[in-house]
């Protein structure tokens, strides 16, 4: 049975002709029913359509990515990570002494050599620096001048509490999140830094419960800023800007919580109308049940990531998830032809779904992921929509158990601002894998790597990188069977075609 | 692009004294990009001035050479900003005034971003920049023309919607501190249009943009930023008029194509923005939950619940949903029961790619229902 259209109440408009053209390209990418095969992720395909990139470089179109080269190199080496893959000690090396070339003189990173400090590549080096660096010279780590990115990020301070995403630049809050992975992975988080952000970042949820690219703020004709004048969102809700507002606002909470004694009002957003509206921005079945990026627009295959993902988020929000469900409450019985709905635990979007878009639209044939087909693929799409897919697999939630694990091993520091170090580093460390909570489509050779639901970075990746930078030990965790590892090797120009894979987790 | 006798600028004598600096020195970089000769030529002169320092008349030549090969780049954007103000300014720091607008700089940089913005629709930068300068010569009003304009190109791009919405904010929202927000500041001498009537022509230019997508939810969350959004304006402080107006308003557009969640969400929006409960909408819901045979159809006009039209089809989902929360709203049992008949419905027949949704709202809604009947 072909799957109904979304309806258009015999009323065409721009909006329903564009949404029919894309549901009849997409019927074509639905599997027929008497096919039994589950779809494939064609990893070897996407390998060669990263190392292609990698090692041979990107073709001139990509000149409009030219102040992008930090997201151009995190986005392929991320999905070498979710891939399962990893760099051989060499390339690792040359990733690194690229990545230190963009690094700026007055603090923060570039979008290339030469070019000014910007929110946005500083999240993208550093990231990919959490991924191929190390400690020590030549490494990355030690060279990343931490308190010229501080420095740097307070120059871009607003009264509103937002940040330019650079000087002369726009503030949005992508530069937001940007700033605040960066200031929490690299331990540079203050409650100086972060006052009122809090308050911007509720400021630009809209009627409809998902989050705009910035809000306005009402000023005095003396030029205070009025705190209880209207700051409305500029621009309608959209899944981009929702994500980077909502970890934004997960990121914010050890400050938060740090402030909760005191008097001041507390800024605060509307789960219940967010929720709504995350969950609405997944397309029916003829869609596949890709995620759009706004009312009324397509289905894309990088919302797969910016809305799919959200829903971790939402957990830590006390919002879905077993840890948040109530035990006497479920299962219940609500007459289905089950009987009961007893699967609380695999979240408030259809992650079944959402797995079959990535691998039965987004995937292109020649290798790379897209947005939709007929599109090509592009290094960004092929990041975001793995991101997505290993989302929809794994169920990475905050453990509270982990969590007290975390905090129990910390070593207090004379900081003063060590209480809120400790709850950075615990709350960043508290997302936990959880066992037996995968659910992949296509079986064991589909599977990606979990990702971290805040940083976008492995697991592991996200947990090394700020346990040396916190300067603390991590416990252990209790790990499940791990795949073994072979000794590294990786692509390199000898190897373009096959490039032999290191496993990681 | 590029006439084909224009010289790069390694060619040209006048850039003669200036060492062209490459990206990558002692480098052999993993992932390069296939750069045009034009481009890498152009951009290691860029490095080489950034790096000097120079702010003069051919750096805003060479800024602009780039910007056309690649609008996305910020860095260029930035240095011609400065640049362009520093020559505009050379002796007292920066302040915006009315004059500015006829000042020749001016005219031909506006004159080139009203180029490129209709080039480059999609980049952040080209918007951003026209904001620097407007912001300079407090001229919003022709602004308004020119993004009506690229909205014809683009109905529902993000950056034109959001310079719209942030150009009425900066010149004219409440509390009326048009301005503040840029870096130079010294705004206590109002010199620039500011006022009500910049807003005077929002509301029909959003009935414009309805009537071209009924669906073009850019065009609703404009309606609702002019309307709900920015504070109260003058000739709307009857707040109960316009909330009824408003929803005169969304209702007859449901009712043209009920299956439009951006018309509910607005509805939903104005019932929550003015804490109206959702049971004051239920008559003028309750018909679009219905299959469309069971409607009657009599020719009573009703602008306060008027019915679905000829072609709609029915149930709408949105409706189905909007009923589950009005039922769900009246806090007892046989309201949640009706509300979780509701959900069960959408969950099993009417929306089942959101079940896990419906199933959780149905467990909340007896949870709180359980709460409430434990408290009392
Ligand atoms: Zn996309």
């Amino acid at each position: 049975m072909t799957p109904r259209p979304v309806a258009t109440d015999a009323f065409p408009t721009a909006t329903s002709r564009a949404q029919a053209e894309t549901e009849a390209v997409l019927l074509k990418h639905i599997a027929a029913p008497d096919i039994q095969q589950d779809p494939v992720l064609d990893k070897t395909s996407h390998m060669q359509f990263l190392v292609r990139n990698l090692v041979q470089g990107f073709p001139s179109r990509y000149i409009s990515q030219d102040a992008s080269q930090p997201w151009l190199l995190f986005w392929t080496i991320q999905s070498f990570s979710s891939l399962q893959v990893a760099l051989d000690p060499a390339n690792k090396q040359r990733v690194i002494d690229k990545v230190m070339k963009w690094q700026h003189p007055d603090g923060g990173f570039g979008g290339g050599p030469g070019q000014a400090a910007h929110l946005l590549p500083t999240y993208a080096s550093v990231c990919t620096l959490a991924v191929v660096g190390r400690s020590g010279t030549g490494g990355g780590w030690d060279q990343i001048d931490r308190a010229a990115i501080y420095k740097f990020f307070m120059s871009l301070k607003q009264n509103d509490g937002s940040f330019l995403v650079a000087h002369h630049s726009e503030v949005d809050v992508r530069g937001i999140y940007c700033l605040l992975v960066v200031a929490t992975l690299l331990d540079i988080l203050t409650p100086e830094l972060v006052e009122g952000t809090a308050e911007f970042i509720a400021s630009c949820q809209t009627y409809e419960g998902g989050f705009a690219s910035a809000s306005h703020p009402s000023y005095s004709l003396g030029g205070e800023l009025l705190p209880h004048g209207p700051r409305p969102p500029l621009g309608e809700a959209h899944g981009g800007y929702t994500f980077c507002a909502l970890a934004s606002w997960v990121l914010l909470q050890p400050y938060l919580a740090s402030i909760a004694n005191d008097s001041r009002p507390k800024p605060a957003i509307n789960i219940d109308s967010l929720l709504r509206w995350l969950v609405h921005m997944q397309g029916i079945d003829i869609e596949l049940g890709g995620f759009k990026g706004r009312t009324n627009k397509l289905v894309d295959g990088c919302y797969s990531w910016w809305c799919g993902g959200a829903f971790s988020l939402l957990e830590a929000l006390g919002v879905g998830g077993l840890q948040n469900a109530v035990s006497e409450e479920v299962p219940i019985d609500s007459g289905t032809p089950e009987g009961v709905w007893d699967d609380v635990d695999e979240g408030l979007l259809n992650r079944h779904a959402l797995q079959e878009y990535v691998l039965s639209a987004g995937q292109h044939p020649a290798g790379g992921l897209r947005d939709k087909p007929p599109k090509n693929a592009d290094a960004y799409h092929t990041h975001y929509c793995l991101s997505g897919l290993s989302s929809a697999q794994h169920h990475v939630f905050p453990s509270k158990l982990r969590r007290s694990q975390v905090e129990e091993a910390w070593e207090a520091t004379d900081s003063h601002n060590d209480a809120m170090r400790k709850r950075c580093f615990s709350e960043i460390l508290s997302w936990t894998e959880e066992e037996g909570g995968s659910h992949i489509i296509g079986g064991q050779n589909n599977r990606v790597n979990a990702t971290h639901p805040v940083t976008n970075l492995t697991m592991t990746h996200t947990e090394q990188f700020v346990s040396y930078f916190y300067k603390q030990k991590v416990p252990a965790r209790i790990l499940r069977k791990k795949p073994t590892t072979s000794p590294a090797s990786a692509p390199g120009p000898g190897t373009k075609d096959a490039p032999a894979a290191t496993t990681t987790s | 692009m590029f006439d084909d006798d224009e010289l790069l600028f390694s060619e040209r004598p006048e850039w003669s004294d200036v060492t062209p600096l490459e990206q990558y020195e002692n480098l052999n970089p993993l992932a390069p990009i296939f750069y045009t000769d034009e481009y890498k030529d152009a951009t290691n002169y860029l490095r080489a001035i950034v790096k000097s320092g120079e702010k003069t008349k051919r750096v805003l030549e060479l800024t602009e050479n780039i910007i056309k090969q690649n609008p996305a780049h910020y860095s260029a954007w930035q240095y011609r900003y400065e640049t362009f103000i520093t020559l505009l300014f050379p002796s007292s720091p920066p302040k915006p005034s009315k004059a500015l607008a006829t000042n020749p700089m001016v005219i031909a940089e506006l004159a080139l971003m009203d180029e490129l913005a209709v080039r480059f629709l999609k980049t952040y930068q080209v918007w951003h920049h026209r904001r620097l300068l407007v912001a300079l010569t407090r001229q919003p009003r022709r602004e308004l023309g020119f993004i009506k304009k690229s909205l014809e190109a683009d109905a529902k791009n993000y950056h034109t919607w959001s310079y719209r919405q942030w150009t009425l904010a900066f010149f004219g929202g409440a509390g009326g501190g048009g301005g503040v927000a840029v870096e130079s500041s010294d705004e206590n001498d109002i010199d620039f249009e500011v006022g009500e009537d910049l807003w005077a022509g929002e509301l029909d230019f959003v009935d414009a943009m309805l009537a071209q997508d009924i669906r073009n939810n850019s065009a609703w969350h404009h309606r609702f930023f002019v309307v709900w959004g920015c504070g109260v304006r003058e000739g709307e402080l009857d707040r109960e008029r316009i909330s009824k107006r408003e929803l005169i308003f969304v209702k007859q557009h449901i009712s043209f194509a009920p299956n439009n969640p951006s018309a509910w969400n607005y509805l939903r929006g104005i019932l929550r923005h003015t804490s109206t409960p959702f049971s004051s909408v239920a008559a003028f819901a309750e018909p679009y939950t219905s299959s469309k045979e069971s409607i009657s159809r009599d020719n009573i006009v009703d602008l306060d619940n008027p019915r679905p039209g000829e072609g709609a089809e029915l149930p709408c989902s949105e409706a189905l949903e909007f009923m589950a929360d009005v039922h769900e709203a009246k806090t007892t049992e046989e309201g949640v029961n009706s509300a979780v008949e509701i959900w069960k419905n959408l969950a099993t027949e009417h929306d089942t790619m959101r079940k896990k949704y419906w199933e959780h709202r149905i467990r909340s809604a007896h949870r709180s229902l359980n709460t409430a009947t434990n408290a009392a």
